[in-house]
């Protein structure tokens, strides 16, 4: 896997913006000028759009060069909106590196195939992409349906995006708040619960190397070939390393090896000073924050959410 | 009396060692072979569960392990016949020893030696001690070309064994380190240069910067200390994000004049590092370890 040391200063260049639409000849009516207008102005074009508008768009525009489908959320980790962040992050970060660093136009939709119980997703997603994308130059509209199934996606909406997409023009939202605001109002979704775990363990921060061996030899006995079995040991250490740091208390670590491949949790009795650690791409001058975030460029999933009990990460990683 | 002269040290006739965590047997252990084999003797290694990491370290030292392990010249007795050999009449085991030494010499070797995990002989399952198994054993290696060293390490050996076996032997040799934690063991290998053995985590990372600044310290004091300052992580079986970041830094923070050298990196570590942004680093050195380690020990990691 690719990891990515950015090197460059820390400052927002990512325009996060919102738009509703009344039906869908309305989106496609809001959604054809902008692509057209970034790939007139020669930047790539990347879109995260239910298959229908897919097909619609194709209709209306052909298929022009510079237009990119992004991969869209599915099966297991697709819950998590950190872990969609994230991973489109890393996707936008290697298109914006292939064509020089330059600026990409990002356009994405909501679909109620994503909502889980509550449309919480949306609202985990975007104040987690106001993170992860952060330092990208980036211009990403979120379309969102004036009347969603679920109310709370777009209270969500209104509080993450600091840009308003009205009549074809951006302009300031007075509404927007910064993801901790928004994660405080809704906290980050527990994942749904798993079955007893194959192997437990109790550890403080003198037993990191238990936590090792255990998650080495989980992987190993599962037939992981040996650099992934270690990238996969050097990501719980850092998330165990973390929840231990702080803590005098002791965490626990969790974990399954089934069809699914390697899944651990890793709890602790702390409070997360950063809601959503590990998302942002670390500075070089800063020595902390680089764990979680190496952590997560190695597992397929990395999901942290916090409850009256303590902070708790949930990873998956695959072969 | 204590034995520290070098010569001695790697080729003692018949000494004990009292290790004090894993990593300083295993260190040792290979230090004593890896002597034997390179002066072209035979060596015996008595195996019970050590045997693994101690080939590990060899390799790490660069010793041809697989090479002497076909040719004879290194030869690991399955821990099964090491007790089976602690339970056998004393009688037994001289006649086995000096079986062993003649047909070295006889198969043209310069001498033989022989070290391993003996402290099955504590349970005394034949009725007879370590003690004497130990002076029988001394009995046979005197006036010939034949060397024993004896480890009664911690882990193994209650106090009271330890105690008593150190007395029966004349000579102790010891391997002083700077560090030792049970998870890393951090030594000296000359000017300027260490040796880190182990794993690097939150519980032992703030050593190594502040032995790094040391280290710097006194080379920078010293007029003839070279300008390198080496960690040699041949023995580094893993490094943790903040303890890469706190290399890294380290380089980064080192006057203009002198450089860190990392040599003999693991694929694992090395990997830690790159992703870390030590290939930005201008004043860090990072030379991997030569060739991918060799499979053929299943690729058990210890």
């Amino acid at each position: 896997m690719k990891i990515e040391t950015t090197r460059s200063a820390q400052s927002v260049r990512l325009q996060h913006a919102v738009g509703f639409y009344r039906s869908d000849t309305d989106l496609l009516a809001q959604l054809v000028p902008l692509v057209t207008a970034g790939l007139e102005r020669g930047q790539p074009v990347a879109v995260a759009l239910r298959p229908g508008t897919e097909e619609a768009l194709y209709d209306v525009l052909g298929s022009p060069a510079g237009l990119i489908l992004l991969t869209q959320p599915d099966g297991r980790d697709s819950s998590s909106g950190q872990t969609v962040a994230a991973r489109r992050a890393r996707e936008l970060r290697e298109l914006s590196t292939a064509t020089g660093g330059g600026p990409v136009t990002v356009l994405s939709e909501h679909t109620s195939r994503l909502d889980g119980l509550d449309g919480g997703f949306w609202t985990e997603l975007d104040a987690a992409v106001n993170i992860a994308l952060a330092e990208l130059p980036i211009t990403l509209t979120c379309l969102f349906p004036e009347l969603p199934l679920h109310p709370e996606i777009l209270d969500g909406a209104r509080r993450n995006h600091p840009l308003l997409l009205v009549g074809g023009e951006l302009r300031h939202n007075p509404e927007h708040r910064c993801p901790r605001d928004v994660l405080r109002e809704w906290p980050t979704p527990t994942p749904v619960l798993l079955g007893p775990p194959d192997r437990r363990l109790s550890f403080g921060a003198w037993q990191l190397y238990e936590v090792r061996a255990a998650v080495e030899q989980a992987v190993l006995t599962a037939g992981y070939e040996r650099p992934r079995a270690e990238d996969i040991v050097l990501a719980v250490n850092e998330v165990a390393t973390n929840a231990v740091e702080h803590g005098a208390t002791a965490a626990e670590l969790c974990l399954w090896t089934g069809s699914d491949g390697f899944v651990c949790e890793v709890h602790d009795g702390g409070t997360l000073g950063d809601p959503l650690p590990g998302l942002r791409a670390p500075h070089p001058s800063e020595p902390r924050g680089r764990g979680v975030w190496i952590a997560r460029q190695l597992c397929d999933s990395l999901h942290v959410w916090a409850d009256r009990s303590g902070t708790h990460v949930r990873m998956r990683a695959g072969r | 009396m204590m034995t520290r002269a070098g010569e001695d040290l790697a080729s003692p006739d018949h000494a004990c060692a009292v290790p004090s965590s894993d990593e300083q047997l295993w260190e040792m252990s290979a230090e004593f072979v890896g002597a034997g084999l390179s002066a072209r003797e035979q060596v015996t290694y008595f195996d019970d569960g050590t045997v693994e990491a101690v080939l590990e370290r060899l390799d790490d030292n660069r010793v041809p392990v697989a090479d002497s392990l076909q040719t004879g010249q290194l030869t690991v007795v399955a821990a099964e016949h090491t007790r089976a050999a602690l339970r056998s009449p004393l009688e037994a085991v001289r006649e086995t020893v000096l079986d062993l030494i003649d047909s070295s010499i006889e198969s043209g070797w310069t001498g033989f030696r022989m070290t391993g995990q003996f402290s099955y002989g504590l349970r005394r399952a034949g009725g007879i001690g370590l003690p004497e198994y130990d002076a029988a054993l001394a009995d046979v290696l005197r006036g010939r070309p034949a060397r024993l060293l004896c480890f009664f390490d911690r882990r193994h050996y209650p106090d009271e064994a330890i105690g008593l076996m150190r007395s029966l032997h004349d000579k102790e040799i010891e391997a002083p380190a700077i560090y030792d934690d049970n998870l890393l063991r951090i030594t000296s290998i000359g000017p300027a240069a260490l040796r880190l053995a182990g794993e690097v985590d939150h519980s032992n990372r703030p050593r190594i910067r502040r032995l790094l600044e040391t280290t710097l310290d006194q080379a920078q004091r010293s007029h003839d200390a070279p300008t390198d300052i080496t960690l040699d992580l041949s023995s580094l079986r893993f490094l943790d994000v903040a303890g890469a970041v706190s290399l890294v830094h380290t380089a980064e923070e080192f006057p203009s004049t002198h450089r860190l050298v990392l040599t003999g990196v693991r694929q694992r570590v090395l990997r830690v590092l790159d992703r870390c942004g030590a290939p930005f680093a201008a004043q860090l050195t990072v030379e991997p370890r030569p060739e991918p380690r060799e499979q053929s020990r299943g690729g058990a990691m210890p």
